[in-house]
């Protein structure tokens, strides 16, 4: 079935990693992906954001409204991209404190499934905010989170037991993800 | 075989080396800048001998490939759109020449815009230049459509188009990799011949010449009416309204039909230029409307010679600006369509939220210099020295950013700094205006269209400061080395490199200095000398390189010599750092009324130490020292 998802957050936090990570999990698992990168001057400092789709539609962009899933590295990105789900759609969200509470008569209204984490903290507590991502791929866990750890450890050259830590930690933080049997 | 997950335009990289194209040159550009390292990379993997080059700008870029291709070898040149007007003048002219071996153009439109100063469609490029246009809507299509590409520009002695746009070539797909086959080792048995009625055609050839190519392109649009690259689908399913669709957009188009709910025929068009025009007709005749969906521009629509029901850009039904986002294109669609009497799916998009959320105090973000930036250093010197009155014209790099510290008033095009500084100062001297002017321009800009701007000033008398920029790579498009470089596009050893200084004082430029500009009370110094030197009598234009490398390039200067800071306790918050000096990790914080480093994003340069006139930003003491 098709998967759509979008993944966003700010230059430099590493969204293109956190898209690359997934689509070699989703290439391994047989389905062929689609994705849409952001590249160029957006990349210092500003958001970023990519559309995903697993055996979907060759479009490289998704249509606001449809979105299977949101990874958000960023809270205030989630809030800007939150939109793109679709009714009953899921966002995981690099946060402290949650979404603005005026937000929650609409996301009750719409089903949405908003699930934070303090990914940025635990990164540095693991040893470098730089794992971040991987935290909240290990969080989303869209794909069996052996698959993610397989391809986690074919992408990454150095590094990797912090990043394969860094994976297992978000992925206990959210063992029930409703996604995880996909 | 593997199947592996490819960058557009790392597909089209390797669509050139497997269809043996022996030549590739470029000119780095959003979105077009990773075809040539797609290239590069497969030539590695499969141990062929490709010529790369990152050439010094597009239409050198174009003469060199241009040259292979004449002397009988598969040639490419890859450039963004805005790149091609810099090739323009070989474009129009090859047209009529014609070419020898296969020579394929690839410029990368930018819809949006989301890296480029305008959204100006190549495919209306090519037409006006009767260069036949390939339009792929994928990663997998733009490597297929360079192999037909090639072949067709091979047999038919033309130059051809292949435009991917921003989301193709960013876009990533899985596609088939074949395994090692074959080899380009041999020497290719072809050379250049001479011809002077075609490669020195005069204008009585060139008519001649131009007779012959509007031949070609009748040969070439009968081929396209036959090609697979233009079909149908969903043929018959409707006879009120029906889709022409090209490129990226064709898919958004399939997928809003399929999100409305409506199953309608759909003509996706592969050869934009010549249209297929039989192919076109035929489908137009068979519905009672037709919606074009294309981008940035109306290239197919402007082609359609019966407009009385086709729908586009031209009447308003696609705005004529900006991305063919799905939103827009659902929208568009659904006008036309229930106009039509169709029945159609609602918008998914919550309008309630997202007028919510569009309410929402949400931080604005724009780009900015990265920490350690050498061109902040730069720019704050600058402003420090000469102030909001001079006037900054500025060029287009990563430096373009330091609009944000008010240090860029103007730009252009590649090269604009050095010739609107010098067209500044002219009108300046009519009007009486005798405000400073300080360019700002790249290393590798300046290569690429500064120097004949240069020259001109010189001889002209134009009295301004020229900085150039130089950190040592094209940062912005990812770290392509220029000319001033020790490297090649390959990584190879160049055999010679250029000195910028050497070649500011090669034009006549009488004060040509170099300093590093972190050292930025020595860079004020030189900067004051510099105008100083404009303004005497027989002053004219001075040049000053800011010699840096780099902060994402070449780390190791910093982490020879870090200068960590603290911000002190005596910190009033008054944002003037936050604002002059604009550096990411200078955080100012409201609640607290004081700003602080953000450590997880400072690269210890220290350069910030001279952002504080109050003195509140300080070295951090070495560790165990008498405080």
């Amino acid at each position: 079935m098709e998967l759509k998802l979008i993944l966003t957050g700010l230059g430099g936090q590493g969204v293109l990693f956190l898209t690359r990570l997934l689509s070699k999990t989703a290439v391994s698992l047989g389905h062929t992906v689609m994705v849409s990168e952001t590249h160029g001057m957006s990349q210092r400092g500003g958001s970023v954001i990519s559309h995903l789709k697993v055996s979907g539609s060759k479009a490289p962009l998704i249509r606001r409204g449809t979105a299977d899933i949101l990874i958000a590295l960023e809270p205030n990105e989630a809030v800007r991209s939150l939109t793109f789900l679709r009714q009953g759609g899921a966002a995981f969200i690099n946060s402290d404190n949650g979404l603005p509470p005026e937000l929650d008569a609409h996301l009750k209204r719409l089903n949405l499934q908003v699930q934070c984490l303090p990914a940025s903290q635990m990164a540095v507590e693991l040893g470098t905010a730089a794992v971040t991502n991987t935290i909240m791929a290990g969080f989303a866990h869209p794909f069996p989170i052996e698959s993610l750890r397989h391809a986690l450890t074919e992408i990454v050259p150095h590094g990797r037991e912090l990043n394969l830590q860094a994976l297992t930690a978000g992925y206990a933080a959210n063992q029930r993800s409703v996604f995880s049997e996909q | 075989m593997s199947v592996e997950n490819l960058l557009g335009n790392e597909a089209i990289g390797l669509g050139l080396v497997e269809q043996g194209c022996r030549v590739v040159t470029a000119y780095p550009g959003t979105p077009s800048s990773e075809i040539l390292a797609g290239v590069i990379k497969h030539k590695k993997r499969l141990g062929w001998d490709v010529y790369t080059e990152w050439s010094s700008n597009e239409k050198v870029a174009f003469e060199v490939a241009l040259a292979a291709s004449w002397s009988g070898l598969r040639a490419a040149v890859a450039m963004k759109q805005v790149g091609l007007n810099v090739a323009a003048d070989p474009l129009f002219s090859a047209a009529y020449t014609g070419v020898k071996g296969a020579f394929l153009v690839i410029a990368a439109d930018d819809p949006g815009p989301h890296s480029s100063q305008t959204e100006q469609d190549s495919r209306m490029m090519a037409l006006t230049a009767k260069v036949p246009v390939f339009d792929p809507s994928s990663p997998a299509e733009a490597r297929e459509m360079v192999a037909l590409a090639l072949d067709l520009s091979e047999r038919f002695g033309a130059p051809v188009l292949l435009r991917p746009t921003t989301r193709l070539c960013h876009a990533v797909q899985s596609l088939d990799l074949p395994d090692v086959a074959g080899s380009n080792g041999e020497t290719p048995k072809v050379k250049f011949r001479k011809d002077p009625g075609r490669w020195t055609a005069t204008p009585k050839f060139r008519n001649k010449l131009h007779h012959e190519l509007n031949q070609k392109l009748r040969q070439i649009e009968a081929e396209f009416d036959q090609s697979p690259l233009n079909f149908v689908i969903n043929a018959g399913s409707s006879d009120k309204v029906g889709v022409i669709a090209s490129g990226v957009a064709y898919h958004t188009a399939v997928q809003s039909l399929s999100e409305l709910g409506v199953r309608i025929p759909v003509l996706k068009v592969g050869t934009p230029y010549p249209l297929p025009q039989h192919k076109v007709a035929d489908f137009a005749a068979s519905v009672e409307r037709v919606v074009v969906i294309e981008e940035p521009d109306a290239c197919i629509e402007l082609q359609i010679p019966e407009r009385g029901k086709v729908y586009g850009r031209l009447d308003g039904t696609v705005p004529n600006a900006g991305e063919l986002s799905p939103e827009v294109v659902a929208h568009a669609l659904a006008g036309v369509l229930a106009n039509a009497g169709f029945d159609i799916s609602p918008s998914p998009h919550d309008t309630a939220l997202q007028d919510l959320i569009n309410e929402l105090p949400l931080p604005v973000r724009r780009p900015r210099l990265c920490p350690g930036c050498s061109h902040r250093s730069t720019f704050f010197a600058l402003k420090q020295e000469f102030g909001p009155r001079a006037i900054y014209p500025g060029d287009i790099g990563c430096y373009t950013l330091g609009m944000n510290l008010r240090a860029v008033d103007t730009f252009v095009d590649m090269g604009a700094s050095v010739t609107m500084a010098d067209g500044f100062y002219q009108a300046g001297r009519i009007t009486g205006d005798t405000r400073p002017i300080i360019a700002t321009i790249g290393d590798s800009t300046f290569l690429h269209s500064g120097i004949p701007p240069l020259i001109n000033a010189v001889h002209t008398g134009a009295k301004f400061v020229l900085l150039i920029l130089d950190n040592h790579t094209t940062a912005m498009t990812g770290f392509q080395p220029t000319a001033a470089n020790d490297t090649l596009a390959d990584g190879g050893e160049a055999p010679r490199q250029v000195s910028i200084p050497d070649i500011a004082r090669a034009c006549g430029v009488g004060f040509v200095e170099s300093a590093d500009p972190y050292d930025q009370a020595s860079f004020r110094t030189l900067m004051r000398q510099a105008y100083d030197y404009t303004q005497e009598a027989d002053g004219g234009v001075a040049v000053l390189v800011a010699d840096r490398p780099c902060v994402l390039y070449d780390r190791a200067p910093i982490q020879e010599h870090p200068v960590p800071v603290i911000v002190t306790e005596e910190c009033d918050g008054c944002r003037f750092c936050v604002e002059a000096f604009e550096c990411p990790a200078l955080v100012l914080y409201p609640e607290r009324n004081i700003v602080d480093i953000d450590y997880k994003i400072c690269v210890d340069c220290g350069q910030c130490i001279d952002a504080c006139y109050k003195g509140f930003i300080i070295p951090k003491m070495p560790v165990g020292s008498v405080q």
